[in-house]
């Protein structure tokens, strides 16, 4: 045993006088930080993964630190992150909020690297959002347009058609909303959009309705246009569903969405994402899928993907190198077939996409329309003060349905609001 | 060494007390690296127009201008009057709660032990999972609550717990009821059982009834534990956050927005980091002024 024991020592000693031979080789490979919320999701985190592990191929000694953080705590978590110095290398960002990060320098210019590799971004969906100040600080990952899912037998056993309007919208979601069991509680309900939870999610379910009356928070310019018609108009429409309980009331996105996809609620607009969800509900083979009965559909710029500016310059060219991936043609097409949902690659192939997810095409055909129709939920000049604004909205519209106010009234104290965030 | 020019005798009566400060002093350091280190940087941030901090960032020019907003805002007498009306309802519903159960388990009878055990479980529930619960107790469209008010007759139709400013109020100071009594009432406990037999027998004597007992015994010897409890269950109250966020996140109308979730709003969501730190600043002011108070009046009181 002794001299097994010394035999194996030895060796050791042997081994560590080699040449080349560090204390620990494995653990000395090049580390790449990468935090997103994505992680776990169905499809997009598959896709993620595949990205990692190309990247991760192409460069030996070099290892992707994937990290999840919840989408809840992920503002808070990446602030903390660049304010202590230690931000990820590779920075995935909501397309909300990465403009706090770009206004403090946090963000690398990309320009010398898309010019350096010849990334051609002609024609990339939502691209111009990621310029800040001239610049181009990321690229846009996802650009989608709702699409609308109904339950195809709750609307039959009403006598009831797909509404192609707001006005057989409305009316449908008043008859698909009831009691079913009789205990007084309703629980079925014509739409569900979440009404608890951030600003943001409630901004964009309110917008589905403000869109189609032809309301827009801002102009071209990033002049505030809340108090007019057509938003007076659809402010009427979001407390006309809301007030009347058409939705389940209190409840997240998520809940929402699961409600949907078993078959508590009839009608839901939504963006790509619901599709794999549906996937898993009891409902699923009673779900159909067809264009929005809104036009504009809302839509807009999803995620964004950048490279921090306070890291070794080794650091940012192995960063490049996993947006190189990322945006490369084939992960592209891989995008839409694994995530289900519309790549910003114009040079995207989308054939493989339509065989996992029927409704592909649709899915294209929104994005655009959202696209041709200038549709974001980031309204332009409010940027920087997105968060503080759509908590304002929230709060403006939840005071118009709690204490029953006139939408006119809301839409002149929201301006007033909006104008004095925008000053600040 | 000994005996030389840097040598320390603790032996001599005069250094003993050294001693105690060198053994104190890793304590002490860690807690001012802990504490009073970012509580320095946190005053010094709150006179500076910070937007996101970064501590090698270079210092901006001192001002006043956080505090002079700070205390021009209804937005922050709104949440010191949420927080106030906060501690006023749970302390008091904790302590008739946790008083009354300290009261009951410290009888003898058959199944006390189980009875201890239940009426301390939820100071055991991670309060995470407590507000799940609540959440789905009180769901608006689908949760217990609502359909139990139905059931009895006492509503006609389901009220919206989280849209109505009142409801939400209620939903949280009921959650926070729940989790916090057991903290009072384990410690009226620990309190009850070290008021002697004694004295209790000489009541019972003299003719004193249960009540009697109770107004001049019990609640007397209890003081020094009523006093220290109640500036603990307060400044829990004051710094808790995640009951209050994931219940409600503060609203609706910022009527369950507390100085906390005020604070964190201002430095996560609108990334004004001088700005939450004069809250939390001013929240720190309020929070040793009340304790001051509560540690100095309550045991002569009652």
């Amino acid at each position: 045993m002794k001299l097994f024991l010394k035999t194996i020592a030895a060796a050791a000693v042997a081994a560590t006088l080699m040449p080349g031979w560090t204390p620990s080789a494995a653990a000395q490979q090049t580390v790449i930080k990468f935090v997103s919320w994505q992680k776990d999701e169905h499809g997009v985190g598959d896709w993620w993964a595949a990205v990692i592990k190309e990247f991760e191929a192409r460069n030996p000694g070099v290892r992707v630190e994937w990290t999840k953080v919840e989408r809840g705590a992920y503002a808070d978590t990446m602030t903390t992150l660049f304010a202590g110095g230690k931000p990820p290398e590779i920075v995935h960002l909501a397309s909300f909020e990465f403009q706090k990060f770009a206004d403090q320098g946090w963000l690398e210019d990309l320009s010398p690297y898309v010019r350096a590799s010849g990334l051609n971004l002609d024609g990339w969906a939502g691209q111009s959002a990621c310029q800040w100040k001239g610049k181009p600080v990321c690229i846009m990952m996802l650009y989608f347009g709702n699409i609308f899912a109904y339950n195809e037998e709750m609307l039959k056993k009403e006598g009831i058609e797909p509404p192609k309007n707001w006005a057989e919208y409305i009316a449908a979601a008043r008859k698909l909303t009831k009691d079913t069991n009789g205990d007084g509680i309703p629980d079925q309900f014509g739409t569900g959009h979440e009404t608890k939870g951030g600003g943001g999610q409630y901004l964009s379910e309110l917008m589905n309705y403000t869109l189609d009356a032809g309301g827009r928070w801002t102009d071209s310019n990033g002049k505030v246009t809340i108090n007019t018609p057509q938003m007076i108009e659809g402010l009427a429409r979001w407390k006309d569903v809301v007030r009347n309980s058409l939705t389940p009331r209190d409840l997240s996105a998520g809940e929402t969405r699961q409600m949907f996809a078993d078959g508590r609620i009839a009608m839901k607009l939504d963006g790509p994402w619901l599709y794999p969800i549906i996937q898993r509900g009891k409902a699923k083979d009673q779900i159909k899928i067809v264009a929005p009965p809104f036009n504009p559909p809302l839509g807009g710029s999803s995620n964004i993907l950048g490279m921090a500016s306070e890291i070794p310059a080794d650091s940012k060219k192995l960063v490049w190198d996993f947006i190189a991936i990322a945006t490369s043609d084939k992960f592209q097409s891989d995008y839409a077939t694994l995530a289900s949902s519309t790549p910003p690659s114009p040079r995207a192939r989308t054939d493989g996409a339509k065989t996992a997810t029927p409704h592909f095409d649709l899915l294209v055909q929104t994005a655009q329309a959202a696209s041709k129709a200038g549709v974001d939920r980031i309204p332009k000049g409010l940027e920087i003060q997105y968060n503080e604004f759509a908590k304002m909205i929230m709060e403006e519209s939840q005071r118009m349905i709690i204490q029953d106010l006139d939408p006119k009234a809301v839409a002149a104290t929201m301006q007033a609001k909006a104008e004095a965030i925008q000053k600040q | 060494m000994a005996g030389g020019r840097f040598s320390l005798d603790l032996a001599r009566p005069s250094r003993q007390h050294w001693l105690g400060y060198i053994l104190l002093a890793p304590a002490v350091l860690l807690i001012a690296a802990i504490i009073v280190y970012p509580l320095i940087v946190s005053i010094d941030l709150s006179f500076q127009n910070v937007g996101i901090a970064r501590l090698d960032q270079p210092r901006r020019p001192f001002t006043t201008g956080n505090y002079e907003r700070l205390f021009a805002s209804p937005d922050f007498w709104n949440a010191c009057w949420v927080t106030l009306k906060l501690i006023l309802v749970v302390t008091s519903a904790c302590f008739l709660l946790g008083l009354g159960t300290a009261l009951l388990v410290n009888n003898r009878f058959k199944g006390r032990s189980v009875a201890r055990l239940l009426v301390a479980m939820p100071w055991a529930v991670p309060e995470v999972i407590a507000v799940v619960i609540f959440a789905w107790i009180f769901d608006s469209s689908f949760g217990l609550m609502n359909w139990i008010f139905l059931s009895l007759g006492l509503i006609d139709k389901t009220i919206n717990w989280f849209s109505d400013p009142n409801a939400a109020f209620a939903v949280v100071a009921t959650t926070m009821i729940w989790k916090g009594y057991p903290f009072v009432s384990i410690m009226s406990l620990a309190g009850l059982q070290s008021i002697p037999e004694d004295y209790y027998a000489a009541a019972r004597v003299d003719g004193a009834n249960a009540l009697q007992r109770l107004r001049y015994i019990t609640l007397p010897c209890l003081m020094p534990v009523i006093g220290v409890t109640t500036v603990l269950v307060m400044l829990w109250i004051f710094r808790d956050f995640s009951i209050i966020y994931v219940l409600t996140g503060g609203g609706p109308l910022k009527a369950t927005q507390t100085l906390s979730i005020m604070t964190y709003e201002q430095a996560f969501s609108f990334f004004r980091m001088g700005y939450a730190s004069a809250i939390g600043v001013v929240t720190l002011v309020i929070c040793v002024i009340a304790a001051k108070l509560t540690m100095r009046r309550a045991p002569d009181n009652l």
